[in-house]
């Protein structure tokens, strides 16, 4: 094996140019496969965090049959033992328990729909992004009170400012209506509209108090300590949480736009990749065709020493290999070196802060390279050279010695 | 012993419409440590029998026994192998791996049967020291002349112990002087070796110095001279 690896890499280097230039081409081409992939994963990263802590939870646990009626007929009603128990989790960072309730926010000037939350201050300050996008105000205190953190967009609506008093109105437990005063504490900007546009957050005790809830609340929320595990962590809880009693959601079961990006951007990665390995390698075809035009008489002289048609077919597949090998790794370390530079400095694409915040996404982007994109676009790019070098091969292992001899 | 047994070999081409007989019913026998030569004007059928011989070809009809080995009864794969580890062939031109150097040129064939690094390497240097040439051991061909190149394919050829040395127009494309050193070269290895050389050359200098002389035209052997 070793004299096939001298003879192709030495082969390859009878005409510098044509290898070089081929190694080039393979390695810009493997170098922006990695960049782009390492871009596409930082961003989905961002946009699937940032969706999943904006306000989700990596994991939503509610009492059976909430995810369909959100009635707070269908509330947990003891929430602590059940909070207790996933707190000893290994993989849980945080939990939060949420009342939530569509209703009605009036002022003096306007009225319109709002999602109100009863969150606890602190805790929820640690779980999801609420509290950082605070745009005026002040995130709820931790003694609650007739405090309210309003959507920016949902306090134009109503005419109303900080310190400016707004009654919200939503349905009990049994059907009545109840409506609570609040004065507003803070204004939410988050890019997102429904946040933007309907959002009243208020301090958990208040909110049980003025729905007359009690201790119960309708979502018990998990913050993963690792966010790639949220999977593993869901199927965990779903095998030891009674399913007759509770369900057990993930960020991506209560809304799979994200995931649905992510996967989208995966499959238009695979099909850049496919372009790109597609085109690199009619080049690599290119040039093992040319090499073999040129080598009849060797492989010629080769065969009648005793090399077997199978021993050139290998010689010639592993030149191909070795030429894609040498590119792909000049492109790989070109590559690594490329995301590790953005990946520490980041991408400002600020100029597009507004669309991107519609999308969860921050104005700078740190490219994220796995072992993973490494390892399928190299592995792409070897099964690719062993396509186009087996006509090369193929060819060289069927030619007869004595023909091939009296090529000049 | 019988080294090359052939029995009414014919070998036709096509040549457009017309068949062009390459070998017509040709018989040979080559005792084992035989010097021939196979003379005969281009076109007499002399490299279509070397190449019957080299197992490089397969002829339409006859019996063809090199060695004891039954040459038509072998596949592709089994002529490779034959050919590795029974024969040596010095070409024209055009002899050598162009990457590889002199020693590992002469390796190369060694490496192939399987003998170890050490033990190749060091048979190769004796055999390039052999054709004179130990100081050109690291040299690759585009480095060495076209004499020294037809050296070095000796010096590979005889590396691996063949049974059989065949080489097609060895100093055609070299001066008289450096042809009649490598004709030398071979004749002295033949008696030192015992190693059985059939060489196809219309060279003067050659044909003097068979020991056998096979004269061919039109494809089959007109005349047969031991000397």
């Amino acid at each position: 094996m070793l004299i096939y690896l001298r003879l192709g890499w030495r082969n390859l280097w009878l005409h510098p140019w044509r290898s070089a230039l081929t190694s080039v081409a393979l390695a810009i081409g493997i170098a922006a496969l990695i960049f782009l992939t390492a871009l596409n994963e930082g961003w989905m990263q961002q946009v699937k965090g940032n969706f999943a802590l904006t306000l989700t939870g990596h994991v939503q646990i509610h009492a059976r049959g909430f995810e369909q009626s959100h009635r707070l007929a269908d509330s947990i009603r003891h929430p602590d033992a059940v909070i207790d128990y996933l707190r000893k989790q290994a993989g849980v960072m945080e939990v939060a328990q949420r009342l939530r309730v569509s209703g009605l926010a009036s002022s003096a000037e306007g009225n319109g729909g709002a999602y109100i939350y009863g969150v606890e201050p602190e805790v929820e300050r640690r779980l999801s992004r609420l509290a950082e996008m605070l745009s005026a105000g002040a995130w709820l205190s931790p003694r609650g009170g007739h405090e309210l953190l309003l959507g920016d967009g949902l306090a134009d609506r109503l005419h109303v400012a900080l310190g400016d008093k707004v009654v919200l109105m939503a349905s009990m437990r049994n059907g009545e209506i109840a409506s609570e005063v609040f004065w507003v504490r803070g204004l939410l900007h988050s890019g997102v509209l429904d946040i933007d546009d309907s959002m009243a957050i208020v301090p958990l005790g208040m909110a049980q108090h003025w729905l007359g809830m009690g201790e119960g609340v309708t979502d018990i929320v998990l913050r993963a300590r690792d966010a790639e595990a949220v999977p593993a962590l869901v199927r965990h809880l779903r095998q030891h949480l009674d399913p007759g009693t509770w369900e057990v959601l993930s960020w991506s079961d209560i809304d799979p736009m994200a995931q649905q990006w992510a996967d989208f951007a995966d499959a238009y990665t695979w099909v850049v990749l496919l372009i790109v390995i597609l085109v690199v390698l009619a080049e690599v075809l290119n040039t093992m065709l040319m090499g073999l035009h040129e080598r009849v008489r060797e492989f010629g002289l080769m065969a009648a020493l005793g090399v077997r048609a199978r021993q050139l077919f290998v010689m010639v597949l592993w030149e191909t290999v070795l030429l894609v090998l040498f590119g792909g790794t000049i492109g790989l370390l070109l590559g690594g070196a490329l995301v590790w530079w953005y990946g520490l400095v980041g991408i400002d694409l600020s100029r597009f802060a507004v669309a991107f915040s519609f999308m969860y996404m921050e104005p700078v982007i740190h490219p994220a390279l796995t072992v993973e994109s490494c390892a399928r676009i190299l592995g792409a790019a070897l099964c690719g050279a062993l396509v186009a070098g087996v006509l090369p091969a193929w060819r060289a292992a069927r030619l007869e010695p004595v023909e091939a001899l009296r090529e000049w | 012993m019988a080294m090359i047994e052939a029995e009414h070999l014919r070998k036709h081409y096509r040549s457009g419409d017309a068949r062009v007989m390459a070998l017509d019913d040709v018989c040979l026998t080559i005792e084992a440590g035989a010097f021939v030569v196979l003379a005969g004007r281009s076109g007499s059928g002399k490299t279509t029998l070397l190449n019957m011989l080299g197992a490089l070809d397969r002829p339409d009809a006859g019996a063809l026994r090199i060695a004891g080995h039954d040459l038509l009864a072998m596949n592709a794969d089994e002529r490779a192998a034959f050919r590795l580890h029974h024969l040596g062939f010095v070409f024209q031109a055009y002899n050598l791996i162009r990457v590889l150097s002199a020693r590992e040129n002469v390796a190369y064939v060694l490496q192939l049967r399987g003998m170890g690094r050490r033990e190749r390497l060091s048979l190769a240097d004796h055999w390039l020291a052999e054709v004179g040439l130990a100081e050109f051991a690291d040299r690759r061909p585009d480095q060495m002349s076209g004499g020294q190149q037809q050296r070095v394919a000796v010096a590979r050829a005889l590396a691996a112990k063949p049974d059989l040395v065949l080489a097609d127009e060895p100093t055609a494309n070299l001066d008289s002087h450096t042809g009649a050193e490598l004709i030398d070269l071979m004749r002295h290895l033949n008696e030192r070796e015992g190693t059985t050389f059939v060489i196809a050359s219309h060279d003067p200098a050659v044909i003097a110095s068979a020991r056998m002389l096979v004269t061919m035209q039109d494809g089959r052997i007109v005349s047969l001279e031991e000397r």
